[in-house]
C-alpha cells in the first residue's frame, strides 16, 4: 500500500494512496463539516461545507472531492474557511422552514417535552408520557391539577380553534398510571457515596431530592411538619390536590429511595452546623415561603382575623374553626383564590375579595380568579382596607374600614398607581377575615446557628441564592424555589430546584454541570402575528374536551375534588389535536447542528416564513416535508435501490431548489434508509412522533432479532420505549444497511397486547388467570415434579426457540439434560 | 444442518456475507433472498452489478430473477435432480477441480457412477428446466473462480430435504468452492440464532457445540461440568412430539419463545396432541395460539429486553445487548429459567436466589457468567468473550483468545478429514398433484412479515405494507377457475382448508400456487405436509398439493 504524506492544521498526517482529503480527515479525527456527502457518490449540487484551504491554491477546495496527496498543507478551520461555511450555512438556513422545539415546550418553564409526550398519550403510552413528564417534573400529579399553563398560551391551535388541553393530559397520565398501579421503574445511577441534606420537603425539596437521588447521592430531607409535601399538602386545599393523590405523589418519588426525617424544624430542632457535622457534603434549602406578610392595618390583633397561609394550614389539618356567615379576603393572588373558595367551603355564605386595583390586574391566575367567581365569591374591586377597629354592627364580628381608590398617571413601565380617593371611606361587615397579602421565607433574619445568621436574606424575605447556581452565601448551602424566587408556581419551584441539583451535583462531584438547552431555534414564526395560516390548510376546526367537573353548587359543599380528570378516550382524542409543530428530526438535525456550531444566528441572517410545499403522508412508512429540504441529495444517493428521486424545476441564484420534488418510486421497499441520512427533518419516519431532545437518550448497540443475518442496529432509547432503529455505516456485517423489519419492525415491544404477568390454568377446561410468579413457579414444579416421579425424565421435553440468546439455549437445555434428566430437547427451527 | 454435519463434519455457513462480493458466480437456490434476506440480497444484486454471474433456481420468479443470468424455474421438490444434474454436466465435460477433488474429497468414483444417469434430458423431464438452460448454468458454475451457494428452506423444508444439501455439498465439492472466499456452502439462516440454539445442542442428539448425545467422552465432560449424569437415551425431536404425547409418553412440554400451532405444518395435529399433555407451559412474548392452550403462560423478554449474544448465519456471535426493562412482571428468558430451575431442583446449588435488582429482576447466573461456561464446554467457542466480542462478533471456531475467529470455514481441510462425495438419488415429493388436489403449493416468507407475525404485525408500517394472506396463481390458472385478482378463493388439501384472495402474477408457473406462511387468519400450515425427511425430520412444509375453489359470496 503506498501513503502519502501531508499536514493538516499543522500535524503530519501519513495515509493510505487515494484517499481525499476528507476521508484522511475524518480517519484522523479530525472534523470537517459536510451536508451532503455520502461514501464514494459525490453529489452533483454540493453543498460546499467541507471546503478547505490547500496551501498554494487561490480557491477553497472541496475536501470531498480533493485527493490527498503528497506534501500538501492544509487548514480545515482558517478564518477564509469558516467565513465561506457560515455563508453557506446562512443561504441554506435562509429556506429551512419548520420548527426545531415546538412553542408550548419553549414557553414551558420547566423545558419540558410537551409535544413528546402528547404524542405519547396519542399512542396509548401513558406510562412512557408520565416518564418523559417525570424527567424534567417530577411531581406531575400535583402540577397536572394546578400548573398555570404557560404552555398553553403559546399553543399555536389557538390560531385555528383552541389550544390543547395539555395540562389535563398531563394530569390524564398521571392519574392513569395511579389508577394502574404503574412502578415506573426509573433508574438511578451508580451510588457516589455522596450525601445531601435538603431542607423542606415541599415541591422544590422533593425534587432536588428525587434528582440529587438519580444522580447516584443519598438524599435526606429534613421537614418541619408531620407528613412532606409541603405546599403541595398545606398550600393547595384538597379540592384542589387530595391529600390521596400527594400522599401517592410523596410515595413515588420516595420509592426512589430516600431518607427522611419528619418534624424536624430547622433552626430549633437542627442547624447548618449540626448537618455539616452529620457529614453531609452539600445542603439544599427548599423551605418555601411560608411567612405571611403582615396585614399591616390597625386592630389586625382582633379574634377572627387570619393570614391566609396559616389559614389553609388549619383547614387542612381538619381544625374546626366557627367562620360565622360571612368573610372578607384581603389580596388579589392566587391563594387569596384558595381561601375564598375554602371559606365557602366551610359554610362561609358570603365571601367578598378586596382588592385595590382593576380584576385584570391581580396576581392570581385569572383561570383562578374566575373558578372563585363560578362558585360565587365576590369582588370588591378598587378598595383598600384601612382598619379593623371600628365597632361592628349586630349581625357581623367585624367592621373591615375600607378606602375607593383610581388609577393615576402610568409610570415609567405603564403600570399606572394607585392613588385613593379622598374621603371615600366606607365599610364592610364581615365575621372573618383573612389577609392574603403575600408570602416571605424568612421574617427577617434566620436564626440557630452561627452559619443561619450568616445566611444573606433578601429585603423581601427571601434567601439570597445566585439565578445560576443556586449558590447561597454560605458555602455548600444552596437554595432554591420558593424560598429563594418567592411565592411562584409549583412548577417554577421545580425547575429552580432542578437547577439546584445540578449545581449541587457538579458541587459535590467537582465536575462540569449539565449544559442548559441552547436557545438556537428555526420557528415558523415566534409570535401568532408572525405565523402563516397557510401552516393549517386543512386541518378542520375541532373543539378541546371539556374536562367534567362537579357543579359548583355541588362542589362547594365539601373538599373533594372540583375537576374529575379526562376519560381515557378523551384524553386520546385530545391528545390527537396536537399540531406537532416541533421536529422529531431534533437531535439529528445536521443544519440545525452546523448552525449551532459555526455561530450561524438565523434571527438576523434568516429562515423560512412560510410554507411552500405540502406535507406528503401517502408513503406508508415515511412523512415527507419539503419545506425543511436543503437539497443535499443525500436520501437519493444513499437509497440501495434506487426507488428515491429528488429533483427541482430550476435553481435560485443561490444554488437552492426551486419547485422541489421528493419522489417515491413504486419500487420502495421502506427500508428507511434515506431518513437516516437526511440532513434535516424533510424525511421522517411516521412511527416517530415524539421529539427527542435535551433529555437524555440512550444508544444501544445490538444485534436484529429478525432473519439469521445479524445485522447491529442501534436502538435509540428514551425512558423505556424505543423511539428509532439506525444503524452504523461502519459496522459489518450490514454496514449501515437494514430492511423495512430492521428499521420499522420493533413496535411490537411496547405493544399493548404483551404478556405482563404469569397465568395458570388451575383446571383443564378453565380460564387462565393471572397469578404472581412465586404461584406460577409453584403449580409449574408441581406438574412437572409429578409427571417426573410418575412416568420418569422421558415424560418431559423442551422446545427452545431460535429468537432466544445463546445463553437461554444453552441454559434450557441444560435444565433438561441436568435437571431433569432427559434428551428431550430440540428447537423448532434447526432446519 | 443434519446433511452439511455429515458430509463436512460441520453444518453451517461456510463464508462470510460480505464475501458475496468478491465471488464470480452465485447460485442461489431455494431462497427468495431478497424477501427473506434483504441484505445478502443487497449484497448479491450488488456482485451481480459489479459482474459476478448470478443463478437463480425458483420455481417462482423471485426479483433476484431480474437480475440473474439463468433462471432455472424447476418444479417445486425437484431440486435434488436439477442439482445432480448440474454436477452430471460438469463432471461430463470435465469441468471439475480434480486437483482439489484428488486433495480433499473421498467416494468419488462411487458418487460419479451415482449421477451417471442424472442427465439434462431426464432432469428436464422431472423439474421441467430446459436441458440447455441447465447446460449453460453448470457451465457457468464451474468456471467461476470462486462460486458460491446460498440456499435456505427452499431447499430443506421437503422430505429429500437432507439430500438436496448433500447434493449441493456434492457440486461445491468437486469444483473447489470449499475453503476459499466468495465461495462456500451457505444456509442462509431464517431466524435470528437458528445457528446459536444449535450450537448450544438445543437438539436431541447432540450436546453443544455439536457433540453426539451417545459420545461417551462427551456424556463424561457433560456429567463433570454439570456435576450430574447425563441420560442414556436418545431425545425425541420436535416433530415427533406430537405423535409422544398421542401415545402417551410424552406428559409435561415447556415452549419457550415459540409457536409451533401456527408454524408447524398440518399444525391442527401439533393442537390436538398439545391438548391432551398433563402440562404445557409456554414461555412467550405474547398470548400465541400455543400459549392458549397452555396450562402455564411465563411472561417473557424481548430481543431488546436482555443481555446475551446471537450467532448470526455467519456463524458470528454477536452482542445482544438490553435496553429497556421488560413490561409489567415479564422477565428475561434466562431468568426464567434460573427460577424454574431454583424452584424444581430444591436449589441445588447455594439457596434460591432472588431477584437482583428492582427494575430487571434478573436471576443469576447471568447472561455473562453462562457464556463463561459455554466457553468451557466447546472449544470453537472457547477463545470468546463478552469483551472481545463488545465491537464486533467473532465466527466460531475460535478455539484460543488470541484467535482472530474463522470466518471462512474448511480452508485447511474439514473437521471430519476429506469431504464425503455422497451418492444421491432423488426422491420426488411424498405428495403429487392428482386430479383431485391439482395444484402444488409451496409456501414462504413475503418481505414485511416475519413467521407466525406475533412481532411483525403488531408494527404498524409492516402491517400496513402486506396486511393480509394471498395466495399467487398464475393467471391461466385463474382463468380457468373464473376467478379476478383479489377475489376470495377456498384453498383445502388432504388436512385442511384456508381462505384467501387471489393474486393473479406470473411470477409463478402454472399449477405452482404460493401462499405466504405469515397469517394465521389463513394459516397456510393447516394445509402443508407432516411428513418428515428420514434423516433430519425436517416436515415438508415447501410441496404439497391443493385444491382451489371459488368462493362465491
Amino acid at each position: 500500500m503506498s501513503t502519502v504524506t501531508l499536514n493538516i492544521n499543522g500535524n503530519e498526517i501519513v495515509a493510505e494512496e487515494g484517499l481525499t482529503i476528507l476521508e484522511v480527515a475524518k480517519r484522523s479525527d479530525i472534523a470537517i463539516p459536510t451536508l451532503c456527502y455520502i461514501k464514494g457518490k459525490p453529489a452533483d449540487n454540493p453543498c460546499k461545507m467541507c471546503v478547505v484551504e490547500v496551501e498554494g491554491q487561490d480557491d477553497l477546495m472541496r475536501s470531498c472531492v480533493t485527493l490527498a496527496r503528497d506534501g500538501m498543507s492544509i487548514q480545515t478551520d482558517s478564518e477564509a474557511v469558516i467565513t465561506h461555511r457560515q455563508e453557506r450555512l446562512a443561504t441554506l438556513s435562509e429556506t429551512h422552514f419548520g420548527d426545531c422545539k415546538a412553542p408550548c415546550n419553549l414557553t414551558c418553564p420547566g423545558q419540558i417535552n410537551v409535544q413528546g409526550y402528547i404524542a405519547h398519550v396519542s399512542r396509548g403510552e401513558y406510562e412512557e408520557a408520565l416518564r418523559l413528564v417525570m424527567e424534567r417534573n417530577p411531581v406531575p400529579f400535583s402540577v397536572g391539577r394546578v400548573c398555570p399553563r404557560f404552555c398553553e398560551t403559546r399553543c399555536r391551535r389557538i390560531l385555528i380553534d383552541e389550544p390543547v388541553s395539555i395540562n389535563h393530559l398531563k394530569r390524564f397520565v398521571a392519574d392513569w398510571c395511579m389508577t394502574h398501579d404503574i412502578d415506573l421503574k426509573i433508574s438511578k445511577d451508580k451510588p457516589t457515596g455522596k450525601r445531601i441534606a435538603v431542607i423542606g420537603g415541599g415541591p422544590a425539596g422533593l425534587t432536588a431530592a428525587w434528582y440529587l437521588t438519580r444522580k447516584g447521592h443519598e438524599a435526606t430531607i429534613f421537614e418541619a411538619a408531620p407528613k412532606l409535601g409541603g405546599a403541595l399538602r398545606y398550600g393547595f386545599p384538597e379540592y384542589k390536590i387530595p391529600n390521596e393523590i400527594v400522599d401517592y405523589e410523596v410515595n413515588t418519588i420516595l420509592r426512589m429511595g430516600i431518607n427522611i426525617r419528619l418534624s424536624q424544624k430547622w433552626g430549633k430542632d437542627f442547624s447548618l452546623q449540626d448537618l455539616k457535622g452529620m457529614g453531609f457534603d452539600a445542603i439544599f434549602i427548599g423551605i418555601g415561603a411560608t411567612v405571611d406578610v403582615p396585614f399591616d392595618v390597625p386592630c389586625t390583633d382582633k379574634a377572627n382575623v387570619y393570614t391566609a397561609t396559616k389559614f389553609l394550614r388549619m383547614i387542612n389539618d381538619g381544625k374546626d374553626l366557627d367562620l360565622g356567615r360571612t368573610a372578607a379576603v384581603i389580596g388579589g393572588n392566587n391563594i387569596a383564590m384558595e381561601v375564598a373558595r375554602s371559606l365557602l367551603r366551610k359554610g362561609v355564605e358570603q365571601v367578598t375579595i378586596v382588592y385595590p386595583r382593576a380584576r385584570l390586574e391581580m396576581p392570581a391566575n385569572q383561570r383562578n380568579v374566575r373558578e372563585a367567581e363560578k362558585e360565587g365569591v365576590q369582588f370588591l374591586l378598587m378598595a383598600s382596607p384601612s382598619g379593623l377597629c371600628a365597632v361592628p354592627d349586630e349581625h357581623n364580628r367585624l367592621k373591615l374600614d375600607l378606602i375607593r381608590m383610581k388609577l393615576g398617571e402610568p409610570d415609567k413601565r405603564g403600570k399606572r398607581e394607585i392613588l385613593p380617593i379622598p374621603e371615600s371611606t366606607s365599610s364592610l361587615g364581615v365575621d372573618t377575615v383573612v389577609s392574603s397579602l403575600g408570602q416571605m421565607s424568612v421574617d427577617g433574619m434566620m436564626t440557630g446557628g452561627e452559619l443561619e445568621e450568616q445566611l444573606a436574606i433578601k429585603p423581601n424575605g427571601m434567601f439570597v441564592a445566585n439565578p445560576r447556581s443556586a449558590e447561597t452565601s454560605v458555602e455548600g448551602v444552596f437554595a432554591g424555589g420558593d424560598a429563594a424566587t418567592g411565592s411562584k408556581s409549583v412548577i417554577q419551584a421545580v425547575v429552580s430546584a432542578r437547577r439546584a441539583a445540578n449545581n449541587i451535583n457538579a458541587y459535590v462531584m467537582d465536575c462540569e454541570k449539565d449544559p442548559a438547552d441552547n436557545r438556537f431555534n428555526f420557528t415558523r414564526g415566534k409570535g401568532f402575528d408572525d405565523v402563516s395560516l397557510k401552516n393549517f390548510d386543512g386541518i378542520g376546526i375541532n373543539l378541546r374536551e371539556k374536562m367534567p367537573e362537579r357543579p359548583p353548587e355541588v362542589s362547594t359543599q365539601d373538599f373533594d375534588e372540583v375537576k374529575l380528570g379526562f376519560t381515557e378516550k378523551m384524553a386520546k382524542r385530545e391528545a390527537d389535536r396536537c399540531l406537532k409543530c416541533g421536529c422529531t428530526a431534533f437531535e439529528r438535525c445536521d443544519l440545525k447542528r452546523l448552525d449551532i456550531d459555526l455561530n450561524v444566528n438565523i434571527n438576523k441572517t434568516g429562515m423560512g416564513k412560510e410554507p411552500i410545499y405540502p406535507i406528503d403522508t401517502s408513503h406508508r412508512a415515511i412523512t415527507v416535508d419539503p419545506n425543511k429540504c436543503i437539497y443535499c441529495g443525500r436520501c437519493e444517493r444513499s437509497c440501495e435501490y434506487d426507488a428515491l428521486e429528488v429533483r427541482a424545476e430550476s435553481i435560485d441564484e443561490k444554488g437552492r431548489p426551486v419547485g422541489l420534488v421528493i419522489d417515491f418510486k413504486d419500487h420502495c421497499v421502506s427500508c428507511g434508509k434515506c431518513v437516516d441520512n437526511c440532513s434535516t427533518g424533510a424525511l421522517n419516519k411516521n412511527n416517530r412522533i415524539v421529539p427527542i431532545q435535551s433529555e437524555e437518550i440512550r444508544e444501544v448497540r445490538t444485534t436484529c432479532p429478525y432473519c439469521g443475518t445479524g445485522c447491529q442496529m442501534i436502538l435509540k432509547i428514551k425512558g423505556h420505549t424505543l423511539m428509532e432503529v439506525t444503524a452504523d455505516p461502519d459496522m459489518a456485517p450490514n454496514y449501515g444497511d437494514l430492511c423495512v423489519k430492521g428499521r420499522f419492525g420493533h413496535n411490537f415491544i411496547q405493544h399493548p397486547d404483551r404478556l405482563k404477568t404469569p397465568l395458570i390454568r388451575r383446571h383443564k377446561g378453565g380460564p387462565l388467570e393471572p397469578v404472581k410468579w412465586v404461584d406460577a413457579l409453584d403449580f409449574m414444579a408441581q406438574a412437572f415434579s409429578s409427571i417426573l416421579g410418575q412416568k420418569g425424565p422421558d415424560a418431559l421435553a423442551g422446545l427452545s426457540s431460535a429468537r432466544c440468546t445463546i445463553e437461554e439455549n444453552y441454559a434450557f437445555q441444560k435444565f433438561f439434560r441436568s435437571g431433569i434428566g432427559t434428551n428431550n430437547i430440540d428447537h423448532c427451527a434447526r432446519y | 444442518m443434519t446433511g452439511l454435519v455429515t458430509v463436512l463434519g460441520s453444518g453451517a455457513m461456510t463464508n462470510t456475507i460480505n464475501g458475496i462480493l468478491d465471488s464470480d458466480v452465485m447460485l442461489v437456490i431455494g431462497s427468495n433472498t431478497t424477501e427473506t434476506h434483504p441484505i445478502i440480497g443487497l449484497r448479491m444484486l450488488a456482485a451481480a452489478k459489479n459482474g459476478s454471474k448470478l443463478i437463480v433456481a425458483d420455481p417462482r420468479r423471485i426479483k433476484l430473477c431480474d437480475s440473474a443470468d439463468h433462471w432455472m424455474q424447476q418444479r417445486p421438490g425437484t431440486d435434488g435432480a436439477l442439482i445432480n444434474a448440474l454436477c452430471h454436466v460438469i463432471l461430463r465435460d470435465g469441468l471439475e477441480d480434480k486437483e482439489y477433488i484428488a486433495e480433499r474429497a473421498e467416494n468419488f468414483d462411487a458418487f460419479k457412477e451415482s449421477i451417471a444417469d442424472c442427465t439434462p434430458e431426464l432432469a428436464e423431464k422431472i423439474t421441467g428446466v430446459s436441458e440447455s438452460v441447465i447446460e449453460e448454468a453448470a457451465h457457468t458454475f464451474a468456471k467461476g473462480k470462486a462460486a458460491g451457494i446460498y440456499y435456505t428452506m427452499g431447499i430443506t423444508q421437503h422430505t429429500s430435504g437432507t439430500d438436496n444439501v448433500y447434493a449441493l455439498a456434492n457440486l461445491a465439492v468437486i469444483t473447489g468452492n470449499l475453503g476459499k472466499a466468495g465461495a462456500g456452502l451457505n444456509p442462509l439462516r431464517g431466524q435470528n440464532n437458528v445457528q446459536g440454539s444449535s450450537d448450544m445442542g438445543c437438539l436431541p442428539h447432540f450436546f453443544p457445540g455439536y457433540q453426539k448425545w451417545d459420545d461417551e467422552a462427551a456424556k463424561a465432560k457433560f456429567a463433570e461440568l454439570w456435576e450430574t449424569p447425563v441420560s442414556d437415551k436418545l431425545g425425541l425431536m420436535a416433530t415427533e412430539m406430537p405423535d409422544a404425547i398421542n401415545e402417551g409418553k410424552l406428559a409435561g412440554l415447556w415452549i419457550m419463545g415459540e409457536n409451533p400451532i401456527l408454524s408447524d405444518p398440518n399444525s391442527d395435529h401439533a393442537r390436538k396432541a398439545f391438548e391432551k399433555l398433563d402440562c404445557l407451559v409456554v414461555q412467550d412474548i405474547f398470548l400465541t395460539e400455543t400459549a392458549e392452550i397452555a396450562d402455564v403462560v411465563l411472561p417473557a423478554a424481548s430481543f431488546a429486553e436482555k443481555d446475551g449474544t446471537f450467532a448470526n448465519t455467519e456463524r458470528k456471535v454477536q452482542r445482544v445487548r438490553r435496553a429497556v426493562p421488560p413490561p409489567g412482571d415479564a422477565r428475561d428468558d434466562l431468568s426464567i429459567i434460573n427460577m424454574v430451575s431454583n424452584r424444581m431442583l430444591g436449589n441445588r446449588k447455594g439457596g434460591f436466589q432472588g431477584a437482583s435488582d428492582p427494575i430487571y429482576h434478573t436471576v443469576p447466573p447471568f447472561a455473562g457468567e453462562v457464556f463463561t461456561e459455554i466457553t468451557k464446554c466447546w472449544v470453537a467457542m472457547a477463545g470468546m468473550s463478552y469483551e472481545r466480542i463488545e465491537e464486533q462478533g467473532l465466527a466460531w471456531p475460535c478455539p484460543d483468545t488470541d484467535h482472530p475467529g474463522t470466518p471462512i470455514l474448511h480452508e485447511n481441510g474439514f473437521p471430519r478429514g476429506k469431504a464425503w462425495l455422497s451418492a444421491v438419488t432423488w426422491n420426488g415429493p411424498a405428495e403429487l398433484p392428482d386430479e383431485e388436489y391439482p395444484f402444488v403449493l409451496t409456501t414462504g416468507r413475503v418481505l414485511y412479515q416475519y413467521h407466525t407475525g406475533t412481532m411483525t404485525r403488531r408494527s404498524e408500517v409492516l402491517e400496513a405494507s402486506a396486511p393480509s394472506a394471498y395466495v399467487e396463481m398464475h393467471p391461466a390458472d385463474a382463468e380457468s377457475l373464473k376467478v379476478n385478482d383479489q377475489e376470495m378463493v377456498r384453498a383445502s388439501s388432504r388436512r385442511g382448508s384456508i381462505d384467501l384472495a387471489v393474486r393473479i402474477t406470473d411470477r409463478v408457473s402454472k399449477g405452482l400456487v404460493f401462499v405466504p406462511f405469515h397469517y394465521k387468519e389463513a394459516s397456510v400450515n393447516l394445509l402443508t405436509n407432516d411428513a418428515l425427511d428420514p434423516k433430519c425430520k425436517i416436515p415438508e412444509a415447501k410441496v404439497c398439493a391443493i385444491q382451489i375453489t371459488k368462493i362465491d359470496v
